[in-house]
């Protein structure tokens, strides 16, 4: 990863024409110029010059930001803004240190749920109803009263009983000789699919199976990196990234499949970027990247899957664009094929459906009143498509319209795209 | 720098949450599209005319500069605070408050963004035809102070063929309303025209009420490519001369083609230049017209001509031609960017000779724009790096200038004047008429505190309405 000082010709090459105004989510809720792209490119050039600090104000511009790339994708002079941003944070973080409760997050996701982390997240599995009571559309649990990080009234989606890389079936299926000519898979979890929602990652894995290849569930896989990432603390990305490498290159795999987008765009792009300061490392990580796929992708392209199973009636579905699956990963199509094929499901497109929910970049973390702004509009968007059902190919965006879906009073279902197979 | 009385009376005037001291702040507030940044004192974001009166009064008595500002997009330097002082932003003022069908009126607060508004009339049938290639993102206030044009100005006009009626707070603090919401009105001098164009140094516009037609039954959008701009530019003139008025009539040139489909990836086809033509109106004639033009383009030179199959297709051909000025930047690091215009018949005589200019001194100039009705944006490249590159594009936009004028042009179509052509303003003008102007200038702001710096060439300071800000 470029550190902000090889950024300079980068940050040169915003001649501030504002054209990002029209396309960044955080501008369109706030309406002023310290929240577009290019004003964040200027407080990045100023500070860069030494002109401004790294001050609180100066912070909070540069955090209100989802990471959501839509400025880099229209960007007419081609400025890798999500670069320039993200080096940005990272340089803060060096200088001023991780904040406390995120560093204890992200130490904890180096392991893979065996350790301290695993041990705590168990606990704390077993004791959530004291803080949180179910919703009504058991879709999540509201937080009973204010918690640090969770305001009251929120929806949370429960930790999983029994995390998905402990279910006795992914135990069992940590490394499964490939029948003769079968596509041999190897499942990456993420955390969202670990801690959260194993029954994504089993229905995963049997639609995998059922395409027609064998999977695997490398049992030492860690956190792709990429909430450490987007937090600025590189360090923690960077040993997350080399653990993965290590453990998936083992995996002997034709290829590397997720039901993440993050996760996707985390092994197949910021982990050999990570590592790429040690050559011997790049090659590898790239290597191991070139053979991530994300479900979708590896459905319709590397095993040729035709057809869902159910043929129900059919219902209103429309789809909304993860920002790590369509724009850093160029797949539009393959999820929406997903849909198609379902069987049961007739496709409506909403209003924008590539704009970010709110979630990306830690702004649910670091400013949860302007994430759920965004995801306002996502909302209204949803409604206003009438679908029964919106899908979508990332844990992270699941999670985000779940709580902007039921905050904004919309009754669509949040699934992922192979839910429906 | 403003003293701590006033700090705390914008404080009291705007409420906390409205007004930013803060460096982190006013860095965002110090720039346009111009990227040649001054930072303000302070940004404000008022809510009605009732607060910009009292900053205007204010700024009278105690001596500071006020420079109101949309969504600073503009290409000439119009809202950028080069004296310091109060920058007003609209961008909280952005409410539509009337669509009147049944009169075919907006009325709208000057933030709104133009693109929101021709989205809101479209779904009632209505239709404001300005289009400015910033329309995504710039502010009907911005529009009106700088008279933004389009593409569509060949048939529709340009922003001041559409605003009736304002409310303005005029330098000295009072609130006085121009104009009138009716298709006629000749009641006293015409200050709404004074004040459309007037680059925010005449007035502060807070309320705008605005003309709209009818939505157009349908639009074809058609592609036409040629092996040399010549021959597209005798194109043009032919389709004029068939007595076809196109909605849009776009000349892209070989550079521009180049650097735009690296950005859009739309298709472009390799060509020497494109016509990108579009008609509207009802169904029965808009196909009439799109194969008039046809037969004209193909019977002057094109070697492709192809019609739009769909909406995305439109889209995509609309979203390259928007971002062609910034997307030039991949060519060389730097620009001056001109908008001049001739009578359109003189166009085929414009590009062979800005030909010979660039030839001359040795300049990449690329060359796009508004074919139909003669502005075309120069863009003369260089690398500021470069110091005989950089003297040679200096010289290279004089002889431009020089040029425009012998067609019987004008230096600047709809970008306005501002920072970024004052010293070419006697040019075109003339010492009399800038005189005139200043006098108007002088009369509506005496000590000078609206938008300083803008306009007039600071050497002639001796007569400009207040000297209290060149330095």
């Amino acid at each position: 990863m470029k550190r902000l000082e090889l950024l300079r010709d980068e940050i040169d090459k915003c001649v501030r024409c504002g054209t990002c105004r029209s396309t960044c989510p955080a501008t369109k809720v706030l309406g002023v110029e310290t929240a577009s792209p290019r004003g964040r490119v200027s407080l990045v050039d100023a500070y860069s010059r030494g002109e401004i600090g790294l001050t609180e104000l100066y912070l909070k511009h540069l955090k209100d930001c989802t990471l959501c790339g839509a400025c880099r994708s229209n960007c007419p002079n081609g400025v890798d803004t999500v670069a320039i941003f993200a080096a940005a944070r990272a340089e803060a973080i060096e200088k001023k240190g991780v904040p406390l409760a995120a560093s204890l997050v992200f130490r904890n996701l180096k392991d893979s749920g065996k350790g301290i982390m695993g041990l705590g997240l168990k606990l704390a599995g077993k004791l959530q109803g004291l803080l949180f009571k179910d919703s009504a559309a058991g879709i999540g649990l509201l937080s009973r009263f204010s918690l640090p990080l969770v305001g009251s009234g929120r929806l949370v989606p429960p930790l999983a009983a029994t995390f998905f890389l402990d279910l006795p079936e992914v135990m069992a299926a940590s490394g499964i000789e490939a029948k003769s000519g079968r596509p041999k898979v190897a499942f990456y979890s993420g955390c969202g699919i670990n801690y959260l929602m194993p029954g994504l990652g089993v229905k995963s894995l049997e639609v995998i199976k059922k395409a027609g290849a064998e999977v695997s569930v490398p049992q030492g896989q860690v956190c792709c990196g990429m909430p450490a990432y987007a937090m600025g603390d590189l360090k923690a990305a960077r040993e997350m990234a080399l653990k993965n490498l290590e453990e998936l290159e083992r995996t002997d795999a034709d290829f590397i499949a997720t039901s993440c987008a993050t996760c996707g765009h985390g092994l197949k792009h910021l982990m050999p970027d990570l590592l790429s300061d040690e050559p011997g490392l790049k090659a590898r990580a790239e290597k191991v990247a070139s053979k991530v796929r994300d479900i979708s992708e590896l459905l319709i392209h590397e095993l040729g899957f035709k057809k869902g199973s159910s043929e129900g009636e059919k219902r209103i579905v429309t789809y909304h664009d993860p920002c790590h699956l369509g724009r850093a990963q160029n797949l539009r199509e393959e999820p929406r094929d997903i849909i198609k094929i379902s069987g049961n499901a007739t496709l409506k497109e909403m209003k924008n459906p590539c704009l970010c929910c709110g979630l990306g970049g830690g702004l649910m973390y670091n400013n949860y009143e302007l994430s759920m702004d965004i995801a306002r509009i996502k909302a209204e968007n949803i409604r206003n498509s009438g679908a029964e059902i919106v899908a979508t190919a990332c844990p992270g965006c699941m999670i985000q319209l779940r709580d902007g879906l039921h905050r904004f009073g919309v009754s669509a279902k949040v699934k992922h795209v192979i839910e429906l197979l | 720098m403003l003293s701590n009385t006033i700090k705390n009376e914008l404080k009291r005037i705007f409420g906390d949450g409205n007004v930013s001291f803060a460096k982190e702040e006013l860095l965002c507030y110090a720039y346009d599209a111009t990227n040649t940044p001054h930072l303000p004192d302070a940004v404000v974001f008022p809510s009605g005319p009732d607060e910009i009166a009292l900053i205007l009064k204010m700024a009278n008595s105690e001596g500071f500069p006020v420079i109101p500002r949309g969504a600073g997009t503009g290409f000439s330097g119009g809202s950028i605070p080069v004296k310091g002082g109060v920058v007003l932003s609209f961008e909280r003022m952005k409410r539509i408050l009337e669509i009147d069908t049944d009169n075919l009126v907006a009325v709208v607060e000057p933030g709104v963004v133009t693109w929101d508004l021709q989205q809101a009339v479209e779904k009632s049938g209505l239709f404001y035809p300005p289009d400015p290639s910033s329309l995504k993102m710039s502010t009907i206030g911005g529009n009106i102070a700088e008279c933004a044009g389009g593409p569509r100005a060949i048939k529709y006009g340009v922003t001041r063929d559409y605003v009736l009626g304002l409310e303005v707070v005029l330098p000295t603090g009072e609130i006085i309303n121009t104009g009138v919401r009716t298709a006629k009105g000749v009641v006293g001098y015409d200050l709404t025209r004074l004040m459309v164009g007037s680059e925010g140094t005449l007035g502060v516009i807070t309320k705008a009420t605005l003309r709209l037609l009818p939505l157009p039954e349908e639009t074809v959008t058609m592609l036409a490519l040629f092996n040399d701009l010549k021959d597209a530019a005798k194109a043009t003139a032919a389709i004029i001369r068939a007595k076809v008025v196109p909605s849009t009539l776009e000349i892209v040139d070989s550079v521009s083609m180049k650097c735009v489909e690296e950005y859009a990836n739309v298709g472009l086809p390799k060509a020497g230049a494109l016509l990108l033509i579009e008609v509207d109106g009802n169904s029965e004639a808009v196909r009439k017209e799109a194969e008039a033009v046809a037969g004209v383009c193909l019977d002057n030179g094109a070697i492709d001509f192809r019609t739009a199959r769909d909406k995305n297709e439109v889209k995509d051909l609309w979203k390259a031609r928007r971002a062609i000025s910034a997307s030039l930047f991949r060519a060389k690091p730097n620009k001056i960017n001109e908008d001049i215009v001739v009578p359109r018949s003189r166009i085929p005589d414009l590009v062979e000779g800005i030909k010979d200019i660039s030839e001359k001194y040795s300049v990449l100039i690329a060359s796009f724009g508004h074919a139909g009705d003669g502005n075309i944006h120069v863009n003369v490249m260089y690398d500021k790096k470069d110091a005989a590159e950089a003297k040679g594009a200096n010289d290279a936009v004089v002889e431009i200038f020089k040029l425009t004028l012998a067609l019987g042009g004008t230096i600047s179509g709809e970008h306005g004047v501002g920072t970024a052509k004052m010293k070419y303003l006697e040019m075109e003008l003339g010492q009399q008429a800038i005189e005139g102007m200043k006098k108007i200038k002088a009369a509506l702001d005496p000590k000078g505190i609206l938008n300083p710096g803008k306009i007039f060439p600071e050497a002639s300071k001796d007569t400009a309405p207040s000297g209290a800000f060149a330095n």
